[in-house]
């Protein structure tokens, strides 16, 4: 939409007709016989007043680079380019950089999850004939992506890292529950604190009484539900019910602490879907070649800045020349 | 002569150079000379100035004084010759024809022709130059000295503001004793002027009074671009136009300015030549010089 903008830069014929109306001017020649004429009015000639043209172009200049602005032009200015995922390893990255041959091409770091799409949306910045090396543990994406430019995909999976969850547990039942979390297996890696904290994401109260109003998690499992009245006509869902309260999401059912194996694993699977996120599955090796799809069109803002203080500069110009003009 | 143009006019500014073409072409007999070379009967001897012609020095008085001497001869002629040159800012009209031209540039040619011619015969004449308002008067005398003066103020004409006025007039043109001979170069688009009187006056006290009134071929026959506007240049205030529509009406209204001039020339025993810058200035010079079928007819 941005380079719609462009279609106004007609709009610097206005200052040219402006300079070229206002100045008239009275011509004659001298004519010795010219008492034998009749008279007539002095006519007004248009002529060009070459004088201000410096005060033209300056305004026009000013109409291009507000233009300018407001289309945010993108210049292509990448050649080669590497683009390395976050966390990736260093020695298996130079390995393929020399085996691709792209030993001068720029670095580019990206986050691993958004690298495809971010080039996708960068595209124009790439010069015609540049070529992408993509490195690291890129995402699969939904499907396949279409680059302007050849673009060489290599992934190394890298092993997922533990998150560790904080757990607080306060049941008389502790050692079931422990269990039942020592069982886990998977990125997930709890952490049974004995007194709740910041980081606590998921309180287990097994008991009658009320817990302290201060304590907040963004998850309960309360398997008493005395305290929690709003437990008491939540709706059902996987064997459980459910209810939002102040302190945080709730989550109740009579069967617990989960009696077996299934009914553990199946708690802990829905915990784990509901609240983190999938773990990505790492994109096979692939060369994307160019396609004629048009690249998208992002602005970027690349050159706002500059294009402001042109602006600027030009502005303070047009002022300057003008008022010399008056004078 | 034909081969003499007025263009010849606009390429030079050398008015020695044009008046030996213009006069070579002319030939001789167009005067009657009442002397011939200089002179009869001896009067003095003079020092030698730079222009006389080599022939009049006296070659035993060289080898006796060993410096050189002019036999100056008694003249019997007491013609003076005037030259009256209308330099006002309408002279500077251009020809639309032939580029660098202009009527000041051909009156100016007119006149040293007739000049030369005068210091030929032995005639003493002077230079009465309008221009600005004010006349500059050149008192008459002969001789190749008196040429030269006279060449360079014809030379330093140039054409700028109105004509004078009668009583400047009436100062500056102040030959009356004698005789003499008075040829006007102007373009007579002020008619009647103070100029046109003083030259009646001049022509009622018996002097030969001869008028050449100058225009350009785009004036008579209305010839001027259509495109621009013009202004007098005599004149302040108004812009004037031309079209092919107001042809008509400016060549009568130039007809009757000419036609009332002629006939108060006529009127007033003035003989008026007619001439175009265009054309050949010997031919011109002719006519001005031809002796005119009334008056003192000296020539």
């Amino acid at each position: 939409m941005n380079s719609l903008w462009w279609l106004a830069l007609p709009i610097q014929l206005l200052p040219i007709w402006w300079h070229r109306k206002k100045r008239v001017q009275v011509k004659a020649e001298p004519l010795a016989s010219a008492r034998f004429l009749p008279r007539t009015e002095p006519r007004q000639m248009r002529v060009w007043r070459w004088a201000d043209v410096v005060l033209m172009t300056v305004r026009c200049l000013l109409l291009a680079c507000l233009i300018a602005w407001l289309a945010d032009p993108v210049l292509p200015w990448r050649g080669n380019t590497v683009v390395v995922a976050q966390g990736s390893d260093a020695a298996w990255v130079e390995a393929q950089v020399a085996q691709a041959g792209f030993k001068d091409a720029a670095r580019l770091p990206l986050a691993a999850g958004e690298a495809l799409a971010w080039i996708r949306a960068h595209e124009r910045e790439w010069k015609p004939d540049a070529r992408l090396l993509v490195l690291g543990d890129i995402p699969m994406p939904a499907s396949l992506p279409q680059f302007v430019h050849p673009l060489a995909l290599r992934t190394l999976a890298r092993p997922a890292m533990p998150a560790e969850v904080h757990v607080l547990i306060n049941s008389a039942r502790a050692g079931e529950w422990r269990r039942m979390f020592a069982a886990l297996d998977g990125p997930l890696r709890v952490v049974v604190d004995d007194l709740p904290g910041a980081k606590t994401e998921l309180i287990v109260w097994d008991q009658p009484e009320a817990p302290p109003s201060a304590l907040r998690a963004p998850l309960w499992w309360v398997a008493d539900t005395t305290a929690f009245p709003e437990l008491a006509k939540a709706p059902a869902a996987a064997g459980m019910r459910y209810a939002d309260s102040p302190r945080g999401r709730l989550w109740t059912s009579p069967a617990w602490p989960p009696a077996n194996p299934d009914a553990a694993r199946r708690l802990l699977e829905t915990w784990r879907s509901l609240h983190y996120a999938p773990l990505a599955y790492t994109a096979p090796a692939h060369s994307f070649s160019a396609s004629t799809v048009p690249a998208s069109v992002h602005a970027n803002g690349a050159l706002r800045g500059f294009l402001m203080l042109a602006l600027a500069a030009l502005f303070a110009l047009e002022r300057i020349l003008t008022h010399a003009r008056r004078r | 002569m034909a081969s003499v143009s007025s263009a010849l006019i606009a390429h030079t500014t050398n008015l020695d150079l044009v008046i030996r073409h213009v006069l070579a072409g002319l030939g001789q007999g167009i005067h009657a000379g009442r002397e011939r070379g200089s002179g009869v009967e001896f009067s003095e001897y003079r020092a030698y100035a730079p222009g006389d012609e080599w022939r009049r020095v006296d070659w035993k008085l060289l080898a006796r004084a060993d410096r050189y001497y002019v036999r100056e001869a008694e003249r019997d002629s007491h013609v003076a010759l005037w030259l009256v040159l209308d330099a006002s800012a309408s002279m500077g009209e251009p020809s639309r024809s032939i580029p660098g031209l202009d009527k000041l540039a051909y009156a100016r040619t007119l006149l040293a022709c007739v000049a030369a011619i005068a210091q030929r015969q032995g005639d003493a004449f002077g230079l009465v130059v309008l221009c600005g308002g004010r006349v500059q008067f050149t008192p008459a005398a002969r001789g190749p000295r008196q040429l030269q003066r006279v060449l360079a103020k014809l030379n330093a004409a140039q054409a700028e503001g109105a004509l004078p006025d009668a009583a400047a007039l009436k100062s500056g043109l102040r030959f009356t004793a004698a005789p003499s001979l008075v040829f006007a170069a102007s373009d007579f688009l002020d008619f009647p002027s103070p100029l046109s009187d003083a030259l009646l006056r001049l022509r009622h006290m018996r002097h030969d009074v001869r008028l050449a009134c100058l225009q350009t071929e785009a004036e008579c026959t209305g010839g001027f671009a259509a495109g621009p506007a013009y202004r007098d240049p005599e004149h302040e205030g108004g812009v004037f136009r031309f079209g092919a529509d107001l042809r008509e009406g400016y060549l009568r209204n130039r007809e009757a300015h000419f036609g009332a001039m002629t006939a108060a020339c006529r009127a007033g025993d003035l003989p008026l030549v007619d001439a175009r810058i265009e054309q050949a200035p010997g031919e011109v010079l002719r006519q001005w010089l031809r002796p005119s079928s009334y008056g003192a007819g000296r020539r």
